[in-house]
């Protein structure tokens, strides 16, 4: 009989492909023989906009970046800033940074596993993270009024201190926390249909994830021990006591495991960094036009989704002459093409879940 | 056993079923905001020094002011627009007013039915009645707010 390949279009529009992703695949019957991935549909040209912003509106929009961690963005930038600048940052400002950027950490990874096994078929798997990521909202719309686009971080240290509504909320987070950990792991580790979909789909060796340049648990799950908080520590990581999970093959269900294991170690964190908080201020003396002497900064630090760098680049006006963003989703998605060959249709949608990935920190 | 795993979730979402719910029935009640909630915006034009340090601290040129001289040639305000549509709401033209009197409110119900209203002319519809955020206020002024709350 003969028979012949077809192309099939998976996104734009598509939920799966968690934004506007495209995949162009090429099938023959249900296993996937090409693939090209486009990506692009959701730029908005936020480093354009940003030659013509002065240094501190720069920062609501790195909040639109990877929008699920919108706190983290702006902790790499301001510590970009501050890096040109030589500022010192109070004490209380670093805590305060810490466990933020942990909280939204768990916030992050509470999307992430929670929609990757929803895209599997579990739908109450997802209501359980989401009711967890809706505490750390609530707490971040206390400091900062808003739920998703913080704007928090300021260059030498943070627009206001915490306010007195957060702490009882996050008290109740810490005690409550580790009971949604052990049921998570109830609910889906010896899920056999979970176990079914994922073992040993989407595997990568350790030398291919490295060579592709992917980063985060993305990495981690392939067995590569890679965290800037542990191998470069910036701010003051390296007071604190965690450790970096890592998986063993680099498939579908590592990346589950590393993940989960890595809400853990940053609940450690949040947990050491709340109990040692100073009092003080939360800001820096910084002048009220910020002009940084000519030159170039490059700063990364470890977001949920992975290495997040930033690159600045100071002509002495008081605005940035480039800023450029090395974002962790956008490396960690060009392995797609080479993964998904050989791979049915279904396990490419467990590959697409399992990678975490955000379209506004893709295109930016 | 085979479906062990599965009966082992189940459990979970079983103990769940129990749980108190979480869901708030809105509309019929109304969610409880920050006090810090980034909604709307208010603006007390008597207060206001007209010294557009708001329009300049603005990333996205949302905001556009007039102003003019009185009788005793003063500057002052004469027409303030938002332009909501180009907001990001972050907040910053509120930290940089001097006089605190440009404040956020914590509406949240903002859609509107036609484009027109989503510009704000602050000038005309200074929206004081709207409940005030202490977002970016002075220590003083959000400790009374706080009481005046309780
Ligand atoms: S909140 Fe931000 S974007 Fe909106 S008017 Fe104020 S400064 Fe401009
Ligand atoms: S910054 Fe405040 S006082 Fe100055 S023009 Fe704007 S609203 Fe008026």
């Amino acid at each position: 009989m003969k028979t012949q390949t077809y192309t099939l279009n998976l996104g734009p529009q598509h939920p799966s492909t968690h934004g506007v992703l495209r995949v162009v695949l090429e099938l023959d019957g249900e296993t996937c023989v090409g693939s090209k991935t486009h990506v692009g549909y959701l730029h908005r040209g936020i480093e354009k906009i940003l030659e013509d912003r002065t240094y501190p509106q720069v920062i609501p929009y790195t909040d639109r970046l990877d929008y699920l961690a919108g706190i983290n963005n702006n902790l790499v930038y301001v510590q970009t800033m501050e890096k040109m600048m030589n500022i010192e940052i109070p004490e209380r400002a670093e805590y305060i940074r810490v466990m933020l950027a942990e909280l939204m950490r768990i916030a992050s990874h509470m999307v992430g596993i929670g929609i990757y096994i929803m895209d599997l078929g579990a739908i109450s798997a997802v209501f359980y993270p989401f009711i967890e990521r809706e505490k750390i909202l609530d707490m971040m719309a206390h400091l900062s009024g808003s739920r998703m686009t913080f704007n928090y971080m300021r260059i030498g240290g943070l627009a206001h201190d915490i306010h007195s509504d957060f702490k009882p909320e996050l008290d109740k987070f810490i005690v409550e926390f580790p009971r949604f950990i052990e049921d998570y792991h109830r609910l889906i580790d010896d899920n056999e249909i979970f176990i079914a979909r994922t073992k040993n789909v989407g595997t990568i060796t350790a030398e291919k994830a490295k060579s592709y340049g992917l980063t985060g648990p993305n990495l981690r799950a392939c067995g590569v021990k890679h965290d800037i908080r542990k191998t470069n520590p910036y701010g003051i990581y390296n007071r604190f006591d965690f450790e970096v999970p890592v998986g063993e093959i680099g498939d579908c269900y590592d990346r589950y495991v590393v993940r989960m294991k890595e809400v853990e170690e940053s609940f450690k964190i949040i947990q050491q960094a709340y109990k040692e908080l100073p009092d003080g201020p939360v800001m820096a003396k910084v002048p009220k036009l910020i002009k940084p002497p000519i030159g170039d900064v490059y700063h990364q630090t470890e977001n949920p989704k992975g290495v997040l760098g930033c690159y600045v680049v100071s002509d002495g006006t008081p605005k940035p002459s480039r800023v450029h963003f090395r974002r962790p989703s956008f490396n960690n998605i060009s392995i797609f093409d080479e993964i998904f060959i050989g791979h049915k249709i279904a396990d490419i949608i467990a590959i697409l879940a399992s990678f975490d990935f955000v379209l506004g920190e893709v295109d930016a | 056993m085979y479906g062990k795993g599965l009966l082992k979730g189940l459990s979970v979402t079983g103990r769940n079923v129990f749980r108190k719910r979480l869901t708030e029935k809105y509309p019929e009640e109304k969610p409880q905001l920050a006090a810090r909630w980034r909604g709307g915006f208010q603006l007390d034009v008597n207060e206001c020094i007209a010294c557009s340090l708001c329009e300049k601290a603005c990333p996205n040129s949302a905001i556009k002011l007039t102003t003019e001289k009185n009788e005793e040639n003063k500057k002052q305000l004469a027409s303030y627009e938002l332009n909501q549509s180009y907001c990001l709401f972050c907040g910053l033209c509120v930290e940089a007013c001097p006089k605190k009197c440009l404040r956020f409110t914590r509406e949240f119900e903002t859609a509107t039915y036609h484009k027109e209203e989503v510009k704000l002319d602050l000038f005309k519809n200074q929206n004081l009645s709207a409940s005030a955020s202490i977002y970016a206020q002075p220590e003083k002024a959000t400790e009374a707010a706080r009481k005046e709350e309780k």
